[in-house]
């Protein structure tokens, strides 16, 4: 022990008292030996290094883990010095024990009172002055933070990019289309002191803008024209990409753009299109497959909401809290299932129609009108049963009916009235099935029918739905004769799920009752047209058919414990023949017919469930869907400084938290994001995690400096805040890496250098077609459908085919490609587009042989080739001249000599190559010369520099 | 179109020896560094695919999965319950069904003992039915494992279980964590190809390949046994290959100027990628035209040249183990026997498939054998799942005809070569076949087997993501293990 403690002495030293930061020493020890055990997955002996309380307390053991100002009274200490193989900690079969270094910065941490810190992300960001000695150099205080870091490394910026250089890189970021010739010139002849800021504004104003943001926010909003899954049918939600193309043009603050999209439909006065915003979360994927069931990927749509929510907006894995606590920052396994409630309560059910859905009016002047109906015939509807509701309130002598005889008409199953009068299913009853159910006849005015969840123990409820289809009713008079009752209408305790309740008498429809799980016990009232009076021996005879199964023809929706009640009293018989009543049903049917009208698309969005039928959302233990725990309501987590009001949040609730004051996250994450795109790579590399086990801020006075300007000083504009960035020393440096540079900063983490990046998949399409004068700069509308191979599209069970787009549509920028999850665009995989099936907030760009294939072989590119050759023979009839503007549309760079000499060699062995195969030359062009051009017009569009920015 | 040596004789001014890199290989040689997450294994950007070392000697080299999408009838093929024929045509007790998810069985359906008569084959015994003739023949080289479960019973996430692990999309399949550890002994074809026989890809679409958070090197690269084997593989019309070579050569002229000029390391991996494409272009098209094979290659495999068939793929994948690719992934399809038609009736479309399969996979054990590569080459069959022993009765009516519902429960699959003790049986399903009892394998059992043969211990094979080490075997399971008992 003495030896050991020497030994600690001597490292000691190395670190100076007070230095010590729990979060960059500390907490990075832990995370890599001890929180596996004591985190949020286990705490382990009551301990957890990841809460400050579970971590300063007392274990298990009785002794104090952590006793601040005195690590010899530290069990801590004591068990990670340990030379006993039962006592030590990590214990050996779980890991190497510390290293001395580690024990020895943990044993100062101790000694000076064990500070505790929150991870840096979760504490509010904070506006540091830094001083810097090259002080000429920021443009704007950004630049100060990042010359502070250089400075402290010893390092000093690169030179200022040439003109080219930085608008290229500027416009391919802003609008992700290299320059035209005309924009180029104007900027390059512009001597004006304020050209860079003048040529940013243009970049910003450009209509292309928006195009170029949105294919980062539709990776985040897992945008795609198709549902997933095995059969990856189509579905209708580019009018959502066309939302935020045009929000991102539009410059709409952030914080509007948070709240329409993940709460649209709960604006109180909300804009007319603020519905289609809210496709957002319907962009979960939606399993057609036969023989799966509704609920479970209701779920799991609805799970996906709260990821990625918690990735787009928080840089969280709260995916993680799906099982458990999280395994390293302060998440209660139980914050999951409240969160999970604000998005538990739509109306969507995975339904194969993907209902709930609004109408996207092709005419925008319409759109207004089509949202009005739309919520004014929501709540006629609503009025029509709740005034009903209220006049059912006043009956009150509804008494049991108790049948004589009870049968199911599945010879598997069966139908039995207990004494309670409870009727309950037995065996299998499928769909398609029916109950006949028997009575004695008594004169009646309205029958009601309660359906009971099978166990009487809510935490087993949310099984199969349970759903009554066809009600019939029948007098049997004492001679035999069968009179069918004519029913009027079903008033349901309320209105919620895909189906209206008076399908259940009117035929055709599924009918009443919870689908696709049965949450609890559900009630309407059955009134038919005339009170039914009935003479002395008469018998009544109910049917239930049953309709509906979960999906496809299967998993029966079935009634499984149910009563039936009547009463005389002709209330709402009286009520439901009034004129007032009519009147509404008619007013009803007329605005439907003028939403009709409408010409448009319908398309799925968010619609919350009425109070009244509220989704009772509790812990799945394991987060196993069929083991269900304690009931929750909706929250936020503690740590992420959730609003002051507690009680009954809304949707709306979480979405204004998400972009308001007390979100330590929000902000910091957009500010890293939009930094990512630009520079390459974030000042949080992991983008999707700034938790513990993500990366720390290379520069966290800078990311809190950007945050706070993006958040406070623009107020969530995206343009002005991005403008800073663009026209700021630090991006307008120039890219060159020396291998001084690659050495200290092999990354450009510490933005020794300008950026220098891939282009993205959409882009490498984008820029060829602009170069080769084919681009079509049409906006908006239907996905469109480039050349691609044959045999690609190939679905299980799903018959759809790629027809080739003709006209303009074949050279539409990228992100109107229709894109299919199972099989997306081959070029774009090829160059990391996700297929969107989740929320991807980080493409990686890799660097592959298959990515040569695609530019050099393409046809697609072939076709681009040929046309940019065409265009660079326009220019001058000199090959070098020609060569040299090409190489100047692709790069604004000049050539150097020896690349035109490289090109025209290249171009004259083409030449005489066609000449002596006049057979490959006709599948080309029409002249040798013409040929050799398209294949250098090829070759430049693979040059390393066309394809990086 | 040119053959293999002459395209060679053609550029043998790019061929430096062994290494066999293009015009910018000397000057890429001096360009080596390191790549990767931190934590990851460290891998040289320029070949990704370089052979890396194992945890311990690997017995199998390289994989061949012979997957049948839809999932065959264990019942009608392996798994032999004489019980199940007592039971035939009767209503299936009560017991069996109480608790059970079914995707289309209603009420109470009927058992169903096999359609085929199964007998014992081989010197070792192993019961078989007479649906696979040619495949008996090899049936003292394969390990039938009858003891497969899954707890997925939709075709997709089960599909991805087997394959990555988890039943949701976006994790690493088995191929690309093969790759990404032990890189490919070829450095001219992907280390990882994916052949499917035409029609239809699986149900969870190309996920089942996928490569998750691995590198995007390391997913498996579907290439197509009709047309160019890689998308975009063949020049252009109207580029010759000695043309392309011209444009390659340019190409690299000017990126190895801009290399030296900007400084950026991407750009040397770039150089290293296109002569990479290049080295494909010659050696997969070459892999891939079985039109070499002689006559008696294509009669043992029933192959036509030219067709999209998984006849042709069996063929394909002895001439991609042969060229040192890592994993050969084979998905055929139409093996969902629900029996709503004569497509997927037992008796009808099952036996077709059946005949469709048995004659090439029985001349790929064959061929590999002759060739010496089945002792190192790992091949497996199996569905997603297995079949119920119930006859399907969808919407609770009997159907014309025969089939059998998903059955997660339990399923067959069988491996061979690779370190696998040929003519074994390993574990037991219940009486009539519809749970796994004894021995029972999970798909973790299977990928723990799977990476142990390829050499790796599959707790120590692992991936920093989300801060956590991930591995293959799905690291929130516990319990799994190598299956002993199936090594030689």
């Amino acid at each position: 022990m003495l030896r050991h403690s020497l030994v600690l002495t001597c490292f000691v030293s190395a670190l100076q008292a007070g230095e010590l930061s729990f979060n960059r020493d500390i907490r990075p020890i832990f995370t890599k030996h001890c929180t596996a055990c004591h985190g949020g997955v286990k705490e382990a002996g009551d301990i957890s290094l990841i809460l400050r309380d579970k971590a300063l307390g007392e274990g298990e053991s009785g002794n104090r883990a952590i006793v601040p100002g005195d690590p010899d009274a530290s069990e801590l200490m004591r068990r990670i010095t340990s030379k006993d193989p039962d006592e030590v900690m990590p214990k050996p079969k779980h890991g190497p024990p510390l290293a001395d270094e580690e024990i020895a910065t943990i044993r100062q941490w101790i000694q000076e009172g064990a500070e505790w810190e929150e991870l840096w992300s979760f504490t509010p960001p904070k506006e540091l002055a830094v001083t810097v000695k090259k002080a000429d150099w920021p443009k704007q205080v950004l630049d100060q933070h990042v010359l502070a870091k250089l400075e402290q490394a010893g390092l000093s910026p690169s030179p200022e990019a040439g003109k080219a250089e930085w608008f290229r890189r500027v416009s391919l970021d802003l609008t992700g289309l290299p320059p035209s010739s005309e924009d180029w010139a104007l900027f390059r002849d512009d001597a004006a002191a304020d050209a860079y800021e003048k040529a940013v504004d243009r970049l910003l104003a450009s209509p292309h803008f928006g195009e170029r943001w949105a294919v980062m926010w539709m990776d985040l909003a897992r945008y795609s024209d198709t549902k997933g899954f095995e059969k990856d049918p189509g579905r209708t939600v580019w009018p959502f990409r066309d939302w935020v193309v045009r929000a991102f043009n539009a410059d709409m603050p952030f914080d509007q753009f948070t709240i329409k999209q993940l709460a649209g439909d709960l604006i109180e006065n909300p804009e007319p299109t603020d519905l289609v915003a809210t496709v957002f979360h319907r962009n979960t994927m939606n399993n057609t497959e036969g023989g799966t069931d509704d609920e479970e990927y209701r779920l799991a749509a609805v799970m996906d909401r709260v990821s990625t929510t918690w990735t787009a907006w928080q840089a969280t894995t709260f995916a993680c809290v799906q099982c458990h606590s999280h395994p390293y920052d302060p998440y209660p396994h139980e914050d999951y299932y409240r969160f999970m409630a604000f998005f538990d309560n739509t109306e969507d059910a995975d339904l194969n129609d993907d209902f709930p859905s609004t109408r996207s009016a092709n005419d925008p002047a319409q759109q207004a009108q089509a949202t009005k109906l739309e919520k004014d015939i929501r709540a006629v509807r609503e009025a029509i049963n709740d005034q009903a509701l209220a006049v059912t309130a006043q009956i009150n002598d509804f008494k049991l009916l108790k049948a004589t005889a009870t049968k199911a008409s599945a010879a598997t199953g069966g139908i039995a009235q207990n004494a309670d009068g409870v009727f309950v299913a037995s065996g299998t009853n499928p769909t398609s099935s029916s109950y006949t159910l028997t009575f004695p006849a008594e004169s009646f005015a309205a029958i009601r029918l309660k359906i009971l969840p099978e166990s009487d123990d809510p935490k087993k409820w949310g099984g199969l739905a349970a759903v009554c289809g066809d009600f019939h009713l029948w007098i049997i008079k004492p001679d035999g004769t069968r009179q069918q009752i004519k029913l009027r209408e079903v008033i349901a305790d309320s209105l919620s799920g895909p189906f209206d309740p008076n399908e259940a008498i009117r035929g055709g429809g599924p009918g009443f009752g919870d689908y696709p799980a049965q949450r609890g016990p559900r009630w309407c009232v059955i009134v038919p047209e005339q009170p039914v009076v009935v003479e002395a021996g008469a018998q009544m005879e109910i049917s239930i058919f049953h309709a509906l199964s979960c999906n496809a023809d299967n998993q029966p929706s079935i009634l499984k414990k149910f009563t039936l009640e009547a009463s005389n009293n002709p209330a709402l018989v009286q009520f439901i023949a009034s004129p007032e009543h009519g009147a509404r049903w008619q007013q009803h049917g007329a605005m439907n017919g003028q939403l009709n009208a409408i010409p448009g698309t319908m398309v799925p969005v968010m619609t919350e469930r009425s109070p009244k039928a509220r989704r009772d959302t509790r812990v799945f233990i394991r987060g196993n869907r069929m083991t269900r725990d304690e009931s929750v309501t909706a929250g936020i987590p503690q740590i992420v400084q959730p609003p002051q009001k507690t009680e009954g949040l809304t949707r709306l609730d979480m979405a204004q938290w998400l972009v308001g004051d007390r979100n330590p996250l929000t902000a910091r994450v957009l500010a890293n994001r939009l930094w990512a795109e630009l520079f390459g790579i974030g000042i949080v590399e992991t983008i999707e995690d700034f938790g513990t086990s993500g990366t720390p801020p290379t520069n966290l006075e800078l990311l809190d400096h950007l945050s706070l300007r993006l958040q406070k000083h623009h107020a969530w504009r995206i343009k002005p805040f991005l403008r800073e960035l663009v026209l700021s020393a630090s991006y307008r440096q120039q890219s060159k890496a020396t291998p001084v540079l690659l050495e200290k900063d092999p990354r450009n983490q510490l933005i020794t250098r300008g950026p220098r990046q891939r282009l993205s998949a959409e882009m490498v399409r984008d820029q060829s077609l602009l170069v080769s004068g084919l681009l079509s700069r049409k906006q908006f509308g239907p996905p469109v459908f480039p050349p691609q191979p044959e045999g690609i599209w190939k679905s299980a069970y799903n018959g759809a085919r790629w027809e080739t787009s003709q006209g303009e549509d074949r050279y539409r920028r990228g992100l109107y490609t229709y894109s299919k999850r199972t099989s997306g665009y081959p070029s774009f995989l090829t160059f990391d587009a996700p297929s969107r099936d989740v929320c991807t907030p980080r493409r990686i760009n890799s660097n592959t042989p298959l990515q040569a294939l695609v530019t050099l072989n393409d046809p697609a590119y072939m076709e681009m080739a040929q046309a940019f050759a065409k265009r660079m023979t326009t220019v001058s009839p000199e090959l070098p001249a020609q060569l040299q503007q090409g190489y100047q549309w692709l790069t604004l760079q000049e050539a150097t000599p020896e690349v035109i000499t490289a090109l025209v060699a290249l171009h004259a062995d083409a030449f005489a190559d066609y000449n002596k195969n006049p057979a490959d030359l006709q599948k080309i062009a029409p002249s040798a010369a013409e040929a050799a051009m398209v294949l250098v017009a090829n070759t430049m569009l693979n040059l390393d520099s066309a394809l990086t920015r | 179109m040119l053959h293999l040596t002459q395209l060679e004789h053609l550029t043998r001014r790019h061929f430096l020896s062994k290494c066999s890199v293009g015009l910018g290989g000397l000057w890429l040689a001096s360009q080596g560094q390191s790549w990767g997450a931190s934590g990851a294994l460290k891998k040289d950007p320029t070949q990704p695919l370089l052979p890396d070392l194992t945890h311990f000697a690997p017995k199998a080299k390289r994989v061949i999965y012979l997957h049948m999408a839809g999932s065959p009838s264990q019942l009608e093929l392996f798994d032999h319950k004489p019980e199940l024929i007592k039971l035939d045509g009767k209503e299936c007790p009560q017991e069996f069904l109480a608790g059970k998810q079914f995707a289309f069985i209603q009420g109470v359906p009927k058992m169903m003992s096999s359609r085929f008569p199964f007998h014992q084959a081989g010197q070792s015994g192993q019961w078989i039915s007479d649906r696979m003739p040619h495949l008996e023949k090899h049936i003292d080289d394969i390990c039938v494992i009858k003891s497969m479960y899954t707890d997925q019973f939709n075709h997709a996430p089960a599909q991805l279980l087997l394959h990555t692990g988890f039943p949701q999309l976006g994790w690493p399949s088995t191929g690309s964590w093969a790759t990404y550890g032990l890189g490919s002994e070829n450095q001219n074809l992907p280390g990882f190809i994916v052949l499917t026989s035409g029609g239809v890809n699986p149900d969870a679409g190309k996920s089942v390949w996928g490569s998750g958070f691995l590198p995007s090197v390391y997913q498996g690269v579907q290439c197509r046994s009709q047309g160019e084997p890689v998308l975009f593989l063949q020049n252009p019309e109207g580029v010759s290959q000695s043309l392309r070579r011209r444009t390659l050569d340019a190409l690299s002229d000017i990126n190895q100027r801009i290399a030296t000029e900007v400084g950026d390391p991407e750009t040397v991996t770039r150089i290293a990628q296109y002569e990479m494409a290049y080295r494909m272009q010659i050696h997969a098209s070459d892999a891939f035209d079985i039109k070499q094979e002689p006559e008696a290659v294509h009669q043992a495999y029933n192959t036509q040249p030219g067709q999209e068939s998984f006849a042709n793929n069996c063929l394909l994948a002895r001439r991609l183990a042969e060229r040192g690719v890592r994993f050969i992934q084979l998905f055929d399809w139409g093996w969902d026997s629900h029996g709503t038609g004569p497509d997927t009736d037992l008796t009808k479309g099952f036996v077709d498939k059946c005949n469709q399969v048995d004659k090439p996979i029985s001349a790929l054990l064959q061929d590999l054998k002759q060739r010496g590569l089945l002792d190192e080459t790992l091949v497996i069959w199996s569905g997603e799942f297995g079949r119920t022993p119930m006859r399907e009765n969808r919407g609770g009516v009997e159907m014309a005809a025969q089939g059998r519902d998903h059955n997660p429960g339990a399923y067959c699959l069988w491996m061979a070569g690779g370190g696998v003790k040929g003519g074994y049986s390993h574990g037991e399903t219940d009486p009539i076949g519809y749970e796994a009892m004894v021995d029972k394998v999970s798909a973790h059992d299977l990928h723990a087997t799977m990476l142990h043969l390829l050499g790796y211990d599959h707790e120590k094979f692992t991936y920093p993501h989300q801060g956590a080490m991930h591995r293959l075997t799905n690291i929130t399971k516990t319990g799994t293990k190598v299956v002993k008992k199936v090594i030689a």
